[in-house]
């Protein structure tokens, strides 16, 4: 798994205010706030969450709705954060979607993959001059308040309390019957200007979900022109303001030359694809296949303030649904070898585990 | 496999969620996708009628061909048709109103655009036709989707009246649509039918080479099962084999592959393939009897091995005693001082991962003294590694 390491320089942004401590903001390096994409094997992925400014892409599979489960966790960490939403999507009553947000997991003790890689706690050293030096162990105590955690866990299978939902600034729109996106436009811009960046310290961080942005039923949805540009346009609005806007679209319904423009456009692109069912081969292959729900492919990550790029160990990942309500992301591990079919674990890149030779791509 | 789909059909919606959408999909390679549909519309009706099915009738949406084509068909199948009109007004028994299925035909076929009305209209001065004998409704203007789609719903209440009872939607071809309506508006038609929640389940017959791939692709996207229907060897497709008997050529016309996705609700896809022959206007599935599997396999880019251990396996590895642990709990401790043994600065490459470093023997025993006698006697193989090694 990638762990992320902040990376240190000698040219460091220079902060003139002292970091404010809203709850669900993270600092990170070079003078990059994260907020949480609400899925904390995502955040570690991405190095942290959703960097402030940025627009985030997910490219939707026809064939299954995992980006649904990106969107939900996404909007209902915002709402339990207390940041203000704005929700876009193509049906007739986008607020019917706010009762299926998820609420937050229970707490941190009885999960049993807590394991902080990171805290030396957890590696055991046998060393003989350890006694000498007694406990000097860097307690690294993460603050476990869990009202004022960063990422939250959530259940999939309950829903959000009321009061995170009633109260809140929550805007919808309804994307479907509008001619042109327009519409669209002259909500966003306000919605965003309640967020400026500039040095003052921040009071709280917006998020925008648009779902299945280029969805047919939408009568704008042949203007491809027309999409490109107000995805032009968010990401510059998004670019001077404190939010993330998370886009989801279906590219098989794109021209290919439109789907590539877009992919373009965001900062982080993510997408998110259907697995076959039943499938004895991939059951082979893959260890935790039944659990498996989806894959999640990681293409881009978001690096606005630094010309250092994020290289990633793995870029695919599966997405399981942990006890049937945690939404939990592996990277992709290989079935261990039949021991029959004579080749040994030191082979190199090609999986030569299957006795059917199907060729494997690389 | 047509079974699973007809039960798919059958089965319909639950509360809350969108009806089943089903897109059958043909070529001119092997372009039986009709023969598909009114294959699946006699099963449909045939569970209807007997009721097996949520729905308790079924709209069907004729652009390709004309309601009385339909009517003989299902009267052929032995599948007693009548239509809402006649229930009322001839059979006011309620025996034969539960023994005939409910089938109503939007005639979107006889005049689409509403051309004969206005010529007839012109012609005679005002007077209008007949509307259809067969008591199907008459569709004139297939161009507005609204009007389109609230005739559907008005329709199959008619059918099942008030209430919650459903009803099932077949298009005959959306093709037709298309030449009229724009991919928006049909996209829209689709889906506000498929949310309907008056509508069990709906299925449509699409030929994927009238369109651009765009159209077929948004078709699919809207539909929950994708059935298409290819030609026996792929191969045969791009080039007119002359040497081939002609023949063959047609027995293996008739016949052809049947492959299924269905979108399942858990996010995965279920693929199925079956292969069909058609006879006498009738068609006929089976199982595929070779071996070959499909397999998606640029799906798995980069899988690692699994490095983290399960819950088991980190108890097992708490367990493990390693040396020197156990020191500098309380007992005193032993210093080095320098004059015991001569495994110094001797690191064996051990893994990483078991975290021990081989030092100097800490525990006092008698001294040696060993000379080497030459050099290319392996260093300290008498010496067992593993003395120094306090546990």
């Amino acid at each position: 798994m990638a762990t992320s390491k902040p990376w240190t320089s000698s040219f460091s942004r220079n902060l003139a205010t002292v970091p404010s401590s809203a709850p669900g903001l993270k600092y990170g390096p070079n003078g990059t706030i994260f907020i949480s994409s609400g899925i904390p094997d995502l955040d570690k992925i991405l190095g942290g969450g959703f960097p402030l400014g940025s627009l985030v892409m997910v490219m939707e599979d026809a064939e299954a709705p995992h980006h649904m489960l990106l969107l939900r966790n996404f909007m209902s960490q915002g709402l339990v954060h207390k940041q203000p939403l704005l929700y876009a999507s193509p049906s007739k009553d986008p607020k019917g979607f706010l009762g299926t947000l998820p609420t937050p997991g229970a707490s941190k003790d009885d999960k049993s993959r807590d394991r902080d890689p990171e805290n030396e706690h957890g590696l055991r050293i046998a060393w003989q001059y350890k006694k000498y030096f007694g406990e000097n162990q860097h307690h690294f105590d993460s603050n476990r308040d869990v009202k004022h955690e960063y990422c939250h866990d959530f259940d999939l299978r309950k829903p959000l309390e009321k009061h995170f939902i009633s109260g809140q600034h929550i805007d919808c729109v309804s994307i479907l019957d509008s001619p042109n996106l327009a519409a669209l436009r002259d909500r966003c811009a306000p919605f965003l200007a309640q967020f400026p960046r500039n040095d003052s310290s921040i009071s709280s961080a917006g998020r925008i979900s648009i779902q299945s942005f280029c969805a047919p039923q939408c009568k704008y949805s042949n203007m491809e022109w027309d999409m490109l540009s107000f995805i032009r346009s968010l990401r510059s609005m998004i670019r001077s303001s404190n939010a993330v806007a998370v886009v989801t679209f279906p590219p098989s319904l794109l021209s290919p030359s439109f789907s590539r423009r877009w992919q373009h456009m965001a900062d982080t692109l993510l997408s998110v694809r259907a697995i076959p069912d039943e499938d004895k081969e991939m059951a082979k292959l893959l260890t935790g296949y039944q659990d498996m729900v989806g894959l999640l492919n990681v293409h881009k990550v978001a690096r606005i303030n630094t010309q250092v790029p994020v290289i990633l160990d793995a870029t695919t990942f599966s997405i399981k649904l942990q006890k049937r309500r945690f939404l939990v992301l592996e990277s992709l591990n290989q079935a261990p070898i039949d021991s029959s079919s004579g080749t040994s674990y030191g082979t190199s890149a090609s999986c030569s585990g299957s006795s059917k030779s199907g060729a494997l791509d690389f | 496999m047509a079974e699973s789909i007809c039960r798919a059909l059958r089965d319909g919606a639950l509360q809350g969620e969108h009806a089943p959408a089903l897109t059958i999909k043909d070529s001119i390679a092997s372009p039986f996708g009709f023969h598909v549909f009114t294959h699946l519309l006699t099963q449909l009706s045939s569970n209807i009628l007997a009721a097996k099915s949520q729905s308790r009738g079924l709209v069907l949406v004729a652009f390709s061909r004309s309601p009385s084509f339909y009517l003989d068909l299902l009267n052929r199948k032995g599948i007693d048709v009548a239509s809402s009109q006649k229930c009322f007004v001839v059979l006011m028994n309620v025996w034969e109103l539960k023994h005939c299925c409910r089938i109503e035909i939007l005639d979107c076929y006889t005049d689409p655009l509403g051309w004969k009305d206005a010529l007839l209209a012109s012609e005679n001065g005002g007077s209008l036709s007949n509307e259809a004998s067969t008591g199907a409704s008459l569709c004139r203007n297939v161009k507005d989707m609204d009007k389109l789609y609230s005739s559907i719903i008005e329709l199959g209440k008619g059918i099942v009246g008030q209430g919650k009872v459903r009803f099932c939607v077949a298009i005959d071809s959306v093709n037709e649509i298309l030449r009229h309506a724009s991919i928006s508006s049909v996209a829209g038609l689709l889906s506000n039918l498929r949310s309907n929640d008056r509508v069990s389940s709906i299925f449509w017959l699409s030929h994927s080479d009238l369109h651009e791939d765009r159209v077929t692709a948004v078709l699919e996207y809207m539909s929950s099962m994708v059935a298409s229907i290819e030609p026996q060897n792929q191969s045969a497709n791009g080039r007119r084999c002359n040497w081939e008997s002609l023949p063959l050529l047609e027995h293996n016309y008739w016949k052809g592959r049947f492959h299924v996705r269905f979108k399942r609700r858990n996010g995965r896809v279920r693929v199925m393939s079956e292969e069909f022959h058609v006879e006498q206007s009738a068609i006929n599935f089976r199982s595929i009897s070779s071996e070959d599997e499909i397999v998606n396999r640029s799906l798995l880019p980069k899988v690692q091995f699994n490095l983290q251990l399960s819950e088991k396996e980190q108890i097992d590895r708490a367990k493990v005693v390693l040396p020197f642990e156990h020191q500098g709990t309380g007992k005193p401790i032993q210093i080095y001082d320098g004059r015991r043994s001569l495994t110094d600065g001797k690191s064996e490459a051990e893994p990483v991962s078991t975290g021990i470093l081989q030092t100097n023997e800490n525990s006092s025993k008698g001294e040696i003294i060993y000379l080497r006698d030459s050099d290319d006697e392996r260093p300290d193989s008498d010496e067992d590694p593993d003395d120094d090694l306090d546990i």
